[in-house]
């Protein structure tokens, strides 16, 4: 099933007024169940693409359609609503809001759902159970190694059962082996629980495990 | 979960959060501070001028105090006594002659309000009893007089020395009497002590020849805020357009004028203070909402919506608004209440202040409607602070928010 559809997408950036193409003709579509990578050097415009998928930002030509929905024809409450509903992000970092301990940032996504607190105390804690973060609970994100905190983000990202999962460079800053472990999670994640994940990145890690490997150079998809 | 997000980030830069509690504490306590000494200031001139002679009631004859001549007596003062004496609320009341006239001692004589009072009765209605600072109050005898201290001086005259009344009579020629000075008292009124001297009632009218008649009907009530209702009764059961039964707020007009400009001028404060908190609180929530610029990126990605995240800013400044002006308050409210108690002395002042006719300790007080609009005033001025910060804060674009270094 086809859950993202970009068709002819250009990203033009005014750079102080210079235009700065990020994206050219890129047409791609994702399936459910995907574990996707978009790889490419530093500039090749990955974090572009995926801020497209995510609603985060419009394409300057072209047309994105996410399950039913033509992202150009909502507005920017509908958007928020499709972001909350249907997607879950996970940045390279600050990805917590730091004064929320764990279990509460994971609540956060299903407060905002208007989900009643003690089916959110629940949920959270039995995903976190599952994700082996349960210790973690009354931790503040300051309080947490680099690796938790993704994992966490990680809970956070699904705690709200969505279609996809965008990642930008989440194993970013972290070492190779709490990467790993990372990674295992949401393998298990997308295996288990059939949540698409879309990564940007250019971690050598994540590129091995991708069920689908698709390489940008400056802006134009080189290799799919 | 919003309340405890915004609550927590209010603690995240405790300093800068500090600073804006302690600018609203101040806040507001100096609002309840001035309008605590102006309310001492606005009740005590017109508790003096009540207490000193202008009572919560006043019965004249019908244009009396426009001409304060001899003629103009009360008519039938029997009826109105009988009248008083059974009208409910009325705690007291008395009689008195009321003339202008000149006193003289052998060096020095000087212009005079002339009062006749029944001593046994003004008492209840003036304070002028208690204020006797040398001698002692009329008791009935023949030839009693009470000056106040500023006009003794001015005639150097002494207890038990003479002095000569004058005043027109009916007829226009010059009534007068020998007096000796039996007792001297002093308010915190000068001008009032330099004007009016006090003689018993039977001999003012005996030495004007008007024997039986008086000028003016002083009453006293159990409750002053009374005053209009009675007011209304007595002028019902005299029934007649020959008397002018008038309140102490319309006996003293200007007084009450003064009181009103004074209390309505205290929006001056609250802009000038609100003034000073909202700029505070602009720059404070600014900056703490650039700080989290990637914060609130993030939270605009995962679908929080900007209605949302801009309530949770307003709420940090209520919230901080809130408790600043409940501690404010409590500060302001207990200060308040032990100086109402203790008084403020400003006798340093006491001069200046003698001549607005008022003593040298103030007595502030605040009214539960005023701590009301502190309460609702400077809360409301703080979310007001905040919307220019939450506006910023919403008009981020995630991407560039998480992008932001
Ligand atoms: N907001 C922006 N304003 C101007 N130019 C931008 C903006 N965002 C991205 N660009 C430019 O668009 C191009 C693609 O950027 P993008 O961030 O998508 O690359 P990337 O593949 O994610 O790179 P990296 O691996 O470094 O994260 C780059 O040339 C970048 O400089
Ligand atoms: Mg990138």
């Amino acid at each position: 099933m086809e859950i993202i559809i970009a068709e002819k997408i250009e990203k033009i950036y005014q750079d102080n007024g210079v235009p700065v193409t990020a994206l050219k003709d890129v047409d791609i579509i994702v399936n459910k169940g995907e574990f996707l990578v978009l790889a490419g050097r530093s500039g090749s415009g990955k974090t572009t693409l995926l801020n497209l998928f995510g609603a985060l930002d419009n394409p300057t030509k072209g047309e994105i359609k996410f399950e039913k929905y033509h992202l150009a024809k909502m507005n920017k409450k509908e958007l928020s609503e499709l972001r909350l509903n249907k997607m879950g992000f996970i940045f390279q970092a600050y990805n917590l809001i730091p004064v929320l301990t764990a279990i509460e940032n994971i609540e956060f996504s299903m407060m905002l759902l208007g989900i009643p607190e003690k089916t959110r105390r629940e949920r959270a804690l039995s995903l976190m159970k599952e994700l082996e973060i349960d210790q973690l609970a009354d931790k503040r994100p300051g309080e947490m190694s680099g690796g938790q905190q993704q994992r966490v983000s990680v809970a956070r990202a699904i705690v709200n059962n969505p279609t996809v999962v965008l990642a930008d460079e989440p194993t970013a800053n972290l070492d190779s082996k709490t990467a790993s472990n990372l990674l295992d999670l949401m393998q298990k994640m997308n295996e288990e629980k059939k949540i698409t994940f879309i990564f940007a990145t250019h971690d050598k890690q994540i590129m091995e495990r991708a069920k689908r490997l698709v390489y940008l150079e400056d802006g134009r998809i080189k290799q799919d | 979960m919003l309340l405890k997000l915004a609550w927590r980030n209010i603690w995240r830069n405790r300093r800068r959060s500090l600073i804006v509690f302690i600018s609203i504490v101040i806040g507001a306590i100096s609002i309840l501070f001035l309008e605590g000494i102006t309310n001492a200031f606005l009740n005590q001139m017109l508790f003096n001028q009540i207490s000193l002679s202008t009572s919560h009631i006043q019965i004249h004859k019908n244009g009396f105090r426009d001409n304060k001549v001899i003629q103009n007596f009360v008519p039938s003062p029997d009826v109105v006594e009988t009248i008083l004496s059974t009208q409910s609320g009325v705690k007291a009341f008395s009689k008195r002659g009321i003339t202008f006239g000149l006193l003289s001692s052998a060096e020095n004589s000087s212009g005079i309000y002339l009062t006749g009072i029944e001593h046994n009765r003004e008492g209840q209605i003036s304070k002028v009893k208690s204020t006797i600072i040398d001698g002692h109050y009329l008791t009935g005898e023949k030839g009693e007089i009470l000056l106040g201290k500023k006009l003794a001086e001015k005639l150097n005259v002494n207890i038990g020395d003479k002095v000569v009344g004058m005043a027109n009579e009916l007829d226009g020629s010059i009534g007068s009497d020998v007096f000796r000075l039996v007792g001297i008292f002093e308010t915190e009124n000068s001008e009032f002590d330099k004007t009016n001297i006090f003689i018993n009632l039977n001999q003012f009218q005996s030495m004007l020849k008007i024997p039986g008649q008086v000028h003016e009907f002083a009453i006293v009530l159990n409750d002053h805020k009374s005053a209009d209702e009675i007011n209304e009764q007595i002028k019902n059961k005299l029934n007649n357009k020959a008397y002018e039964v008038l309140t102490y707020a319309e006996l003293l007009p200007l007084l009450i004028l003064q009181i009103d400009l004074s209390k309505e001028s205290m929006f001056v404060v609250y802009f000038i203070v609100g003034l000073a908190l909202i700029f505070g609180i602009i720059n404070s929530m600014l900056m703490s909402v650039f700080e989290r610029i990637n914060e609130l990126g993030i939270l605009l990605a995962i679908g929080m919506k900007t209605t949302k995240i801009f309530g949770m800013i307003l709420l940090e400044s209520l919230l901080l608004g809130l408790f600043g002006t409940l501690i404010g308050s409590a500060v302001g409210g207990i200060l308040i209440t032990v100086l109402s108690d203790t008084g403020i002395n400003l006798s340093l002042f006491a001069d200046s202040l003698n001549s607005y006719g008022i003593g040298a300790i103030l007595y502030p007080s605040v009214s539960y409607s005023e701590l009301i609009g502190v309460l609702v005033t400077i809360p409301i001025v703080s979310i007001v602070g905040a919307i220019y910060p939450a506006v910023k804060a919403i008009k981020l674009q995630p991407v560039e928010a998480i992008r932001y270094i």
